[in-house]
């Protein structure tokens, strides 16, 4: 936080731009009806006039942000280094989700190398263990990349942990249920 | 069916509720076992640094809904485990802020400033005893107000706001909220309008869904749980994460135990001598508390001051000051934050604005279970037919009033016992609590899309914390979108269609004059204060 720090006005003058594209270019082009319609000779509040609605709030804001509070005191300052953090982290979080989705079928792939009739993971997706293989390693690589990323190394600790989380996520939302799909099991 | 009919219709739906299990042939109702459950749970994770009562609630309410599915009979277990946790939270926030310094919760934070000390002195018991006391104290004087207020609040608005008054009523809840929440009017309408924008995303009545940029996955909307558990959690999550990361990078170590010395007790004489401030700090809360999206934290601070002021009047010389370790600041703030969770209630249960993000999940449990619709038409006393909702609503009550029974005797005992929850490492802990409420969403909304929205919320919620923009105005226009649209069209037929008529009916019109008023005021406010401080 800072006196000297610039933040507010620049927030203001993004927000202000943005509610102005989004009142006169997105939403007129992207809404059936306009703010008023009449139909029928009946007159009735169109598709647009919420969302513009929206896009006053969002421009009074940008505007008050500019006019009134661009001197602001304790004015929060955009670190750089921290928004990296933030792209490791969705980096993380992406490879997690994508090993998450994959993995299952990438174990019956492996498995199918040894079997004459092949299995298929989408009719094991309900079945132990295949079912738990995506989410197991998915989130395991989500929880103990996590961990290892904020203590700057990687150990076997942050791994069992991982492990030991997912496995207790597994106890508490699946073998309770029958109705309940493990990520990403309704999706494949 | 008259009043007196429906309180006790709910007190039976709780007790006579389904039964769970039997005890030597007493039946024990499931409502009661999961109030229980909400309760424990509540202060255990109010006292883990890093977790709070809206993340076991966010986390809880998929499995609930599995277990109890989508009837009404699933209302007051699900609620009531939510009420649970919301009281069991609010006490439990105190015990990391007392034995460590770190307040659980932000509105814990005035709490370290004597309870901290007094840890230091060998108190921390005796520091744990006070915040227990003023805090269930503070609570159950805000519950007796909220049982009173919300019925005649509902009905005072059903019987004298028509369509276009109760229009102007959400304009003027989410320009007060906008005005009030973070301190920044100007923020809070950027985070207010943005929360609208989300919520008109693949919605409206015409056949194209507005505003999905013709993609089959917007064309759908965002699912509410993606939204707040996406801005709440998720961001709350991000940001905690990469202040952990910088602090680790600049080294920092856990302060050690300190053993208890000294009598621990809580006696009648030192009883006496927190009332007063007990008793101003609950009216305080509570009369913020019903005021729609002013925070506890707000709330902890005028409480605190308020304490403050009398005590260097009153003090004797020989007691410590405030923010050295005076039982009486610990009770000034404990009993003002916590005397806001039942008034915040108010709004919620009498005009169906949530005010606070516990309100908010119990929202979502009423949205997603079906049944009861939070707001005015829940107190119709309706004489020939029964109104279901009414006696769900004298339920709720009833499970609170459990709670708070729960507090006052075994409450504390299990707070004290939860200083081992602040020694989970915050790494461990927030990984987990991600992949949890991903999980939560997963196996509500069965499709990775709901995933991704929900990270994509969670990067809009840290990159709101980041440039100080409440998230909480967000949701709550999120969640009041819909019902905004929709009775300004109702209001809008029902006026013939005139387009001014937010400004021609009298109430209407002043509540519009309110939401102008409450934004430029604070607007002024806060420049005055920049030169003031520039200056």
């Amino acid at each position: 936080m800072s006196h000297d720090s610039r933040s507010n006005l620049i927030l203001g003058i993004c927000f202000a731009a943005f509610a102005l594209l989004l009142i006169f270019i997105w939403i007129p082009f992207d809404t059936d009806t306009g703010l008023i319609e009449k139909v029928r000779r009946q007159i009735t509040i169109g598709d647009a006039l919420a969302p513009t609605v929206a896009g006053i709030f969002l421009l009074l804001g940008g505007l008050i942000l500019i006019l009134f509070e661009r001197n602001a005191p304790d004015q929060p300052e955009v670190d750089p280094v921290n928004l990296g953090f933030m792209a490791v982290v969705f980096v993380l979080l992406a490879a997690s989700f994508l090993v998450m989705r994959y993995g299952g079928p990438a174990v019956v792939a492996l498995v199918n190398l040894s079997r004459e009739t092949p299995l298929e993971y989408r009719l094991l997706r309900d079945s132990a263990p295949w079912k738990y293989t995506g989410f197991f390693f998915g989130g395991t690589l989500m929880i103990g990349g996590l961990i290892s990323l904020v203590e700057g190394r990687i150990t076997l600790r942050a791994v069992l942990i991982g492990i030991v989380a997912v496995l207790a996520m597994i106890a508490v939302y699946d073998l309770p249920f029958d109705d309940l799909l493990l990520p990403p099991n309704g999706d494949v | 069916m008259g009043a007196l009919d429906y309180i006790w219709a709910g007190v039976l739906a709780v007790f006579l509720g389904p039964e769970l299990f039997s005890v030597f042939g007493v039946p024990v109702p499931v409502t009661i076992v999961m109030i229980f459950a909400g309760f424990f749970l509540g202060i255990a994770v109010g006292a883990t640094p890093g977790l709070a009562g809206p993340i076991a609630m966010a986390i809880a309410l998929p499995i609930l809904i599995s277990i109890f599915g989508y009837t009404p009979d699933a209302l007051l277990p699900v609620m009531g485990f939510l009420i649970g946790v919301m009281k069991g939270a609010t006490i439990g926030g105190a015990v990391p802020a007392i034995l460590f310094n770190t307040p659980g919760t932000p509105d814990a934070y005035m709490t370290t400033l004597d309870g901290y000390p007094m840890t230091q002195k060998g108190q921390a018991k005796k520091a744990l005893r006070v915040a227990h006391l003023s805090s269930v104290t503070g609570d159950t004087f805000s519950d007796m107000v909220l049982f009173i207020c919300a019925p005649f609040l509902a009905l005072l608005v059903e019987g004298y706001l028509d369509l276009p008054e109760k229009t102007a009523l959400l304009i003027l809840s989410l320009s007060f909220i906008a005005a009030v929440i973070g301190g920044s009017p100007a923020k809070g309408l950027i985070s207010t309008g943005l929360g609208l924008l989300f919520a008109y995303v693949g919605t409206g009545e015409d056949f194209y869904p507005r505003l999905s940029m013709d993609s089959k996955v917007l064309a759908q909307g965002f699912p509410l749980a993606t939204a707040i558990l996406g801005v709440l959690i998720v961001g709350a999550v991000f940001k905690e994460l990469t202040d952990l990361w910088r602090e680790k990078r600049e080294s920092g170590l856990l302060a050690g135990t300190i053993e208890d010395s000294g009598d621990q007790r809580l006696h009648m004489r030192e009883i006496r001598r927190l009332v007063p401030y007990i008793g101003r700090s609950a009216v305080i809360g509570t009369a913020i508390g019903a005021l729609p999206g002013i925070g506890s934290t707000l709330a902890a601070t005028i409480g605190y001051t308020v304490g403050k002021a009398r005590y260097q009047r009153t003090k004797s010389p020989e007691a410590p000051d405030f923010g050295k370790g005076a039982p009486e600041g610990i009770a000034a703030t404990e009993a003002a934050n916590s005397s806001v969770s039942g008034a915040n209630l108010i709004p919620v249960l009498s005009l169906g604005i949530p005010g606070n993000a516990a309100a908010v999940f119990l929202i979502l449990a009423a949205d997603s279970i079906g049944g009861f619709n939070p707001g005015p038409s829940v107190f119709r006393f309706t004489a020939d037919a029964v109104n279901p909702e009414l006696v769900i609503a004298f339920g709720l009550f009833t499970a609170m009033l459990i709670a708070n029974l729960l507090n006052w005797t075994i409450g504390g005992v299990f707070m004290r016992s939860m200083g081992i929850m602040t020694r989970i490492p915050k790494q461990v802990l927030l990984p987990t609590v991600l992949l949890l409420t991903l999980t939560a969403i997963y196996v509500q909304e069965t499709r990775m899309e709901a995933i991704w929205f929900t990270l994509g919320f969670g990067l809009l919620g840290y990159v709101m914390r980041v440039v100080a923009i409440s998230p909480l105005p967000f949701v709550i226009a999120f969640i009041l979108g819909g019902k905004l649209e929709e009775s300004a069209r109702q209001a809008f037929a029902a006026t013939g269609g005139d387009p001014w008529f937010l400004f021609t009916h009298p109430i209407a019109a002043v509540f519009m004059a309110l939401s102008v008023g409450v934004i430029l005021l604070t607007a002024r406010n806060n420049r005055v204060r920049a030169s003031r401080a520039s200056a």
